[in-house]
């Protein structure tokens, strides 16, 4: 479980591109252990969040720190409990997979204890190791950027869209590495725009657009935050337009209505249609995708 | 330790072009020696370069004509293009593919934000780049010197030639510094090679035509290439000055190089 001890924190963290504003204002705090998600569409700054708080970056406004440490364009020593995953990773075309891992572990200056472990989850083999990145698929490059941000299990992991171009099976052996790593203490930070993915894995969400926060809170908070979509069939015709005061109707007609509901007045509604000739009723559980979609609307 | 193990991915990244480089350095001045003329052919030659254009006279040196020797001729081996042009493609090379080159792959996020600084990767191409000169300018000397073991001439030896060799490393060296202060500015590898290049032509054209041109003669110091004149070495041995300008240029582009590197965003 997440402890209470920051592993990461904003404070009004913002980045400007010349007139551009990527990052404004962002402030945010990260427990240990935590497995915490950023949302946002192309552009909303998630990727220029991420390399503020590496330190490629230097902010414009604000600061970070990362395990309590100020982040620094300078001052690489902090970086040694660090993973990380970039949205567009590339590595040496003529180095093999087997190179690649040892130098950049070499670089990392810790041992890489999680490396076997890892190669074998992915499915990454000896012969594949062996040959030069360039003859990797995208899938196979993707799956070697997985092992190199997590093979010396780093404290923090800073993941940009990690399951990008790993196929369903891979992208299931992803989310188990991901929650073996939390049960280690390791606090992840991913960045997508898969919100399946960000549902199942975090604990916490945040919102960005535009370069503004939008929302930050429990993935669970934010479920039942959001209004459940209500789909009732009935027998015969009904006055549905009566059903109004219940929430907003999104489509309606004489036998069926579909309604989004908020959960407080999903039990009144209920009540009320079982008083009705109802033939069907479904209520869909609330997905992030729909509080996602509304904060973007 | 992060520079030892970025050095260490710099020489696999270009240890096959760095032989290639250093055997043709060699291989250049080795054949130098073998169209050396003889006492009884040095008058021959010296009415071909009389008769050769002003221009003509100039770009290969005053001197060499002046004195047609055999040390002039073995100096003229070190201001030839091709000899320069090694050197300076390992230069430019190195330093813009290890900054700029790393930044514009995508690669350099993977080594800067690891426990590795910024000071640690230009000190790491700092050194590539010098180790490479060094290595290439020693391959050209004993080029010259393994055709002097073969081939004799007369009030020639190779240790004359050492000085003009450790120049040429100082030339480049500077050349590199800056390439180096241009791929720390750079996003692109690509663009950082056009800068160098033309950096390099323009600085080597300027020398030319400041010789050949007395209105802008004026211009000849702004050329890094003034400051590199092997027959004047051969004659009188390192001269401070230059020695000073090519070290202290190198200096300052290397120190701006570390400044502007630490400062950027990457």
């Amino acid at each position: 479980m997440p402890s209470a001890a920051p592993a990461v924190t904003t404070e009004g963290l913002g980045k400007r591109f010349g007139a551009v504003r990527a990052l404004e204002d962002l402030s945010l705090t990260i427990g240990t252990g935590e497995v915490f998600g950023f949302l946002g569409p192309n552009g909303a700054g998630k990727t220029t969040t991420i390399r503020l708080l590496l330190g490629l970056l230097a902010p414009s406004a604000g600061r970070a720190t990362v395990l309590g440490r100020p982040v620094t364009l300078g001052g690489a020593e902090w970086r040694g409990d660090l993973g990380y995953l970039p949205g567009e990773v590339s590595f040496w075309p003529h180095l093999s997979g087997r190179r690649t891992l040892e130098y950049l572990a070499r670089l990392s200056r810790r041992p890489p204890v999680d490396r076997a472990a890892l190669l074998d989850r992915l499915g990454l083999g000896a012969e594949t190791m062996s040959r030069q990145v360039h003859t990797y698929s995208d899938g196979m490059r993707q799956k070697l950027g997985i092992v190199q941000a997590l093979q010396c299990r780093p404290s923090v992991a800073l993941l940009d869209e990690p399951t990008k171009g790993l196929d369903p099976l891979v992208q299931q052996e992803f989310y188990g590495i991901v929650a073996d790593a939390r049960g280690r203490g390791t606090t992840v930070f991913v960045s997508s725009h898969v919100l399946v993915e960000v549902e199942r894995l975090c604990d916490r969400v945040a919102m960005l657009r535009a370069g503004r926060l939008v929302f930050a809170g429990d993935v669970e908070a934010v479920r039942r935050a959001q209004r459940r979509r209500v789909v009732a069939a009935f027998t015969g015709d009904v006055e549905v337009q009566a059903l109004s005061h219940f929430g907003e109707i999104v489509e309606m007609s004489p036998r069926e209505i579909s309604m989004l509901v908020a959960q407080k007045d999903l039990a009144a509604l209920v009540a009320r249609l079982g008083m009705l000739p109802l033939a069907d009723l479904v209520v869909e559980p609330p997905s992030l995708e729909e509080a996602f979609l509304e904060h973007y609307r | 330790m992060s520079v030892l193990s970025l050095l260490g991915h710099l020489w696999r990244r270009h240890r096959l072009a760095l032989l290639w480089l250093a055997a043709g350095s060699g291989f250049f001045q080795w054949a130098i020696t073998r169209v050396v003329p003889a006492v009884a052919q040095s008058g021959f030659v010296r009415q071909l370069f009389d008769m050769a254009p002003a221009p003509v006279r100039v770009m290969f040196g005053e001197e060499l004509i002046a004195s047609l020797s055999a040390r002039g001729f073995l100096g003229f081996g070190y201001v030839h293009p091709f000899p320069l042009l090694i050197l300076a493609v390992w230069a430019v090379r190195v330093a813009t593919g290890a900054l700029a080159g790393e930044v514009g792959r995508g690669t350099m996020d993977l080594v800067a934000s690891r426990p590795v600084s910024r000071s640690a990767q230009v000190a790491a191409a700092a050194w590539a780049v010098l180790a490479g000169l060094a290595l290439i300018a020693a391959a050209g000397w004993a080029g010259t010197a393994a055709g002097l073991r073969t081939r004799p001439l007369e009030g020639v030896a190779a240790a004359d030639l050492l000085p003009v060799a450790a120049m040429s490393l100082l030339l480049f060296a500077a050349f590199g510094a800056i390439a180096l202060l241009v791929s720390a500015t750079q996003r692109e590898g690509g663009t950082a090679v056009s800068w160098c290049a033309g950096l390099l032509a323009g600085s080597y054209v300027l020398d030319y035509l400041a010789r050949v041109w007395s209105a802008i003669g004026f211009l000849r110091p702004l050329s890094l290439f003034r400051y590199y004149e092997p027959q004047r070495v051969l004659r009188d041995g390192l001269v401070a000055g230059d020695v000073a300008v090519l070290s202290g240029v190198g200096a300052v582009a290397l120190a701006a190089a570390f400044a502007a590197f630490a400062r950027r965003d990457l």
